[in-house]
């Protein structure tokens, strides 16, 4: 019998339930989205790569080093000294202390170790009668540990920047690394240097080279030039800093003995799934999905579905949000997957990586919102694909454009930029959606996820960091226009 | 208050004019079928009414709201021609997905489904994947699809399009009980035999205007035509009759039977009695009653006779492009 509501005289049905129609109508487009997608062959493609690349991850094995061995891979590196937030981002290098690890004993959840510098005694710049004579002065004297924590422990003074030669560059905007220029300290200055400070450098280094947290007391042994130190480290092997040894297929391969952790992990991350992995997945999830909407406007079935109670443009964007989902999904199950069985493998729980997660997919909203728009005015799938695909490559290409206008900027300051540099790279940067923003995005999460700080300060090439809200709020301005512009036309057309 | 009305509707594609000011009135509890040639505009008429293609021109409502409101088409089902269903579904899930944009809430979908699809005969093959079904069963889940959210009013556009004869005569049946319970239905077909025994009013296009409007019974009433014979032997007297002023003519492959043709206000009453009087016996006496078919015949080819036969040798399928 007919609906008592329907029936009743003045047109449209009671609209009490209006909101929860829409959501039920949002879910039965979603669940739609879902069959089509599981429906072909290429998802099941897709599916079975991510499993075969899951599987590789599960395979893969890191046995971290022995304490003995990993404390005496890490402490070496304390000649390194990478500046502490709020410092300059100048790094230095200090080559005459040796540092040794000795007498390794777990404790705890942590280690127990002693630490001991030999550092190099400074000779004074002041006449010593009694040292000129080969004896042995009373007379305070500095040494290059006492000089290096004194570096440390003040403001970093001049700095060279120091090219990929290894040569220094004098200008100032030149890609390398911030070298600072060794100060020295007088003797009185160095003498000046306590105990706290020298327990706070090496803490600090703990944290900078392992990411490792430590305790650190100065033992009275040992005479200086030679430095005593007990530390006691909490967490176990699984920090960034450890040397593991890092096998595949199980074990069947060796990918190297005697690496950092956490540079193995970002290795893979990013390198090989960030951007080998996030590319192919957009590639595919594209090409997928560039079905979807001209099916929906196929002759014969389009009727079918704007016959029915939701509006043209509800049926469109809630399509759109369909693909949209059935990416986020591939890509949560992918790097989702390969982030679990690689904590899993190898004890180090940093979600950072997941990041990977949201930022692919709203990369994958700008390109699919563009397939949409193609989709509507032309209703082919080839074409939706090509389009889409066609600018992703020009939206990459773009960036490498402006990614080398920018340095050469910085290399040239004194010139002026050149019109295309300021009217077609940089205005079009501006105007264009900021896929490569989106993906340093990524990388910066992936590397301080895994890198420690000092291996992120000599492999990553420190960029200004763009706005979010500019490289949000610039794609998501892209992806409303050509929603808005798709719904326009859908709307209006005959079918 | 009527379910569909328009007037003076106008629609043109580019050059092509597919409507040319049609008005017409479908009440509550109607059979109504639209019939007319290929591209005379049926389809047109009715995908403006489901607000698939804007009206150029005019004004078409159903239920009172102008055609194309989102909210009236709660009330409407429909099935399309040529409907190409995404073949990634079954049949019942094409059913839930499309209940679901209905409105209708899960616990009523998962009782009236496998009703209805029983309804049209494919209960049993519900959960295959649409690309495996025939073209007829493809065509009853579009009937059933179009009937599930109990809509008052079913629009169906050539819904016996690939059933087979005990099909069509099923969905004629459903028809029937549809009715009875008070929807509306509104069919185009090309079926005449068919749309004779389940409309209730049908409407005639021709290129894109409204030419007869009407209850069957009134289109296929006959100005008095009855067909007589006599027992075998006996010669039929013509120039008798005619001389009562009746027009007489020879039933072509009959048994020797004649038609005699009534003017207004005349009864067949003095032939009749002139037979009788001559001492002639009438083995046979019927009225000759219309079939729609004759009526569609004679509508389609008195409306614009030379102007239509000339384009049709020019454009076979009535002016498509
Ligand atoms: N989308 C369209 N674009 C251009 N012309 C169209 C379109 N749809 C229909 N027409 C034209 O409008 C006219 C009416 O078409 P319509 O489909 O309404 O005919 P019909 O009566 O349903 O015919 P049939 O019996 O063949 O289904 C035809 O001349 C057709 O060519
Ligand atoms: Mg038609």
């Amino acid at each position: 019998m007919p609906n008592p509501a329907w029936t009743a005289s003045g047109g449209a049905p009671a609209q009490s339930e209006g909101g929860n129609k829409a959501v039920q109508q949002f879910f039965a487009i979603l669940k739609d989205s879902y069959r089509e997608a599981v429906d072909g062959f290429v998802i099941y493609v897709m599916l079975g790569l991510s499993a075969v690349l899951i599987a590789i991850a599960a395979s893969m094995s890191f046995t971290p080093v022995p304490p003995e061995d990993a404390f005496s891979a890490i402490v070496p590196q304390f000649n390194l000294i990478v500046p502490d937030k709020g410092r300059s981002s100048a790094i230095s290098l200090e080559d005459r202390n040796t540092f040794k690890a000795s007498d390794v004993e777990t404790a705890g959840g942590g280690y127990k170790l002693r630490l001991t510098v030999t550092a190099t005694t400074e000779r004074s710049r002041e006449f010593d009668p009694v040292e000129a004579a080969g004896g042995k002065s009373d007379r305070p004297k500095g040494d290059s540990f006492r000089s290096a924590v004194a570096r440390w422990s003040a403001v970093t003074g001049e700095t060279v920047r120091v090219d990929e030669k290894g040569k220094v560059n004098k200008n100032k905007g030149a890609k390398g690394i911030d070298v600072a220029v060794p100060t020295q300290f007088t003797v009185a200055e160095q003498r000046a240097v306590t105990d706290g400070q020298m327990e706070e450098f090496l803490k600090s280094q703990f944290v900078m080279h392992a990411d490792m947290s430590a305790t650190v007391t100065r033992s009275k042994s040992g005479e200086e030039p030679v430095y005593a130190f007990d530390v006691t480290t909490t967490g176990g092997s699984a920090v960034k800093g450890w040397p593991h040894a890092t096998k595949l297929f199980f074990g069947a391969a060796t990918l190297a003995d005697n690496a950092p952790l956490g540079g193995t992990l970002w290795l893979i991350e990013d390198v090989v799934i960030s951007r080998f992995g996030g590319t192919f997945t957009l590639l595919i999830g594209m090409i997928i999905t560039s079905f979807f909407i001209p099916n929906m406007l196929r002759k014969g079935s389009v009727d079918l579905l704007i016959s029915k109670p939701v509006s043209r443009s509800k049926l469109l964007v809630f399509k759109y949000i369909g693909g949209l989902t059935f990416m986020f999904l591939v890509t949560a199950f992918t790097v989702g997957g390969i982030w679990f069985v690689l904590a899993v493998r190898s004890g180090f729980w940093d979600p950072s990586f997941l990041v990977a997660i949201p930022v692919l997919t709203f990369t994958f909203a700008i390109l699919y919102a563009l397939s949409t728009l193609t989709a509507t005015f032309t209703r082919s799938a080839i074409a939706a694909m090509l389009i889409s695909i066609g600018f992703a490559f020009f939206l990459f290409v773009f960036g490498q454009i402006k990614a080398a206008s920018d340095s050469d900027k910085v290399e040239h300051p004194n010139s002026e930029p050149s019109f295309l540099q300021t009217y077609v790279v940089d205005l079009g940067h501006d105007a264009l959606p900021r896929t490569r923003e989106l993906d340093q995005l990524v990388r910066r999460a992936i590397s301080s996820g895994t890198l420690t700080p000092s291996a992120r300060k000599l492999l990553i090439r420190t960029e200004d960091t763009p706005s979010l809200a500019g490289t949000f709020g610039m794609s998501l301005f892209h992806i409303a226009w050509m929603l808005g512009v798709s719904c326009w036309w859908f709307s209006r057309r005959d079918y | 208050m009527a379910v569909i009305e328009t007037k003076d509707l106008w629609k043109t594609y580019g050059r092509i004019e597919a409507l040319k000011g049609v008005s017409l009135r479908v009440e509550k509890g109607q059979i109504y079928g639209l019939l007319g040639q290929n591209g005379a505009g049926k389809t047109t008429l009715i995908k403006i009414l489901l607000g698939i293609v804007q009206l150029t021109h005019g004004e078409a409502s159903l239920f009172s709201a102008p055609a194309g409101d989102v909210g009236v088409r709660r009330r409407v089902g429909y099935l399309p021609e040529d409907h190409a269903f995404p073949n990634y579904h079954t049949g019942y899930s094409l059913m839930d997905f499309y209940g679901s944009l209905y409105g209708v809430s899960a616990a009523e979908r998962a009782k009236r489904i496998p009703d209805t699809l029983e309804q049209v005969g494919i209960a049993g093959r519900m959960h295959y994947k649409i690309k495996t079904y025939s073209k007829g069963m493809k065509q009853r889940l579009g009937i059933a699809q179009a009937l599930m959210h109990e809509p008052d009013l079913i629009i169906l556009d050539e819904p016996t399009d690939g059933v087979d004869p005990m099909g069509r005569k099923e969905i004629r049946e459903l028809m029937a009980v549809l009715k009875e319970k008070g929807h509306t239905i509104f069919l185009n077909s090309h079926l005449l035999g068919e749309v004779e025994l389940i409309c209730d009013r049908v409407a005639i296009l021709q290129q894109g205007k409204l030419v007869r409007e009407g209850t069957i019974a009134e289109l296929t009433k006959t100005k008095g035509t009855f067909i007589l014979g006599l027992i075998s032997g006996q010669v039929f007297p013509v120039d008798a009759v005619t001389k009562l002023g009746f027009a007489v003519r020879p039933v072509p492959d009959s048994a020797g039977h004649f038609e005699i043709v009534l003017n207004d206000g005349q009864t067949i009453e003095p032939v009749m009695k002139l037979l009788t009087t001559s001492g002639l016996t009438v083995t046979h006496i019927v009225e000759k009653k219309q079939s729609l078919e004759d009526v569609f015949m004679t509508t389609v080819e008195g409306a614009e006779p030379g102007v239509d036969r000339k384009r049709r040798r020019a454009r076979p399928v009535g002016g498509g492009e």
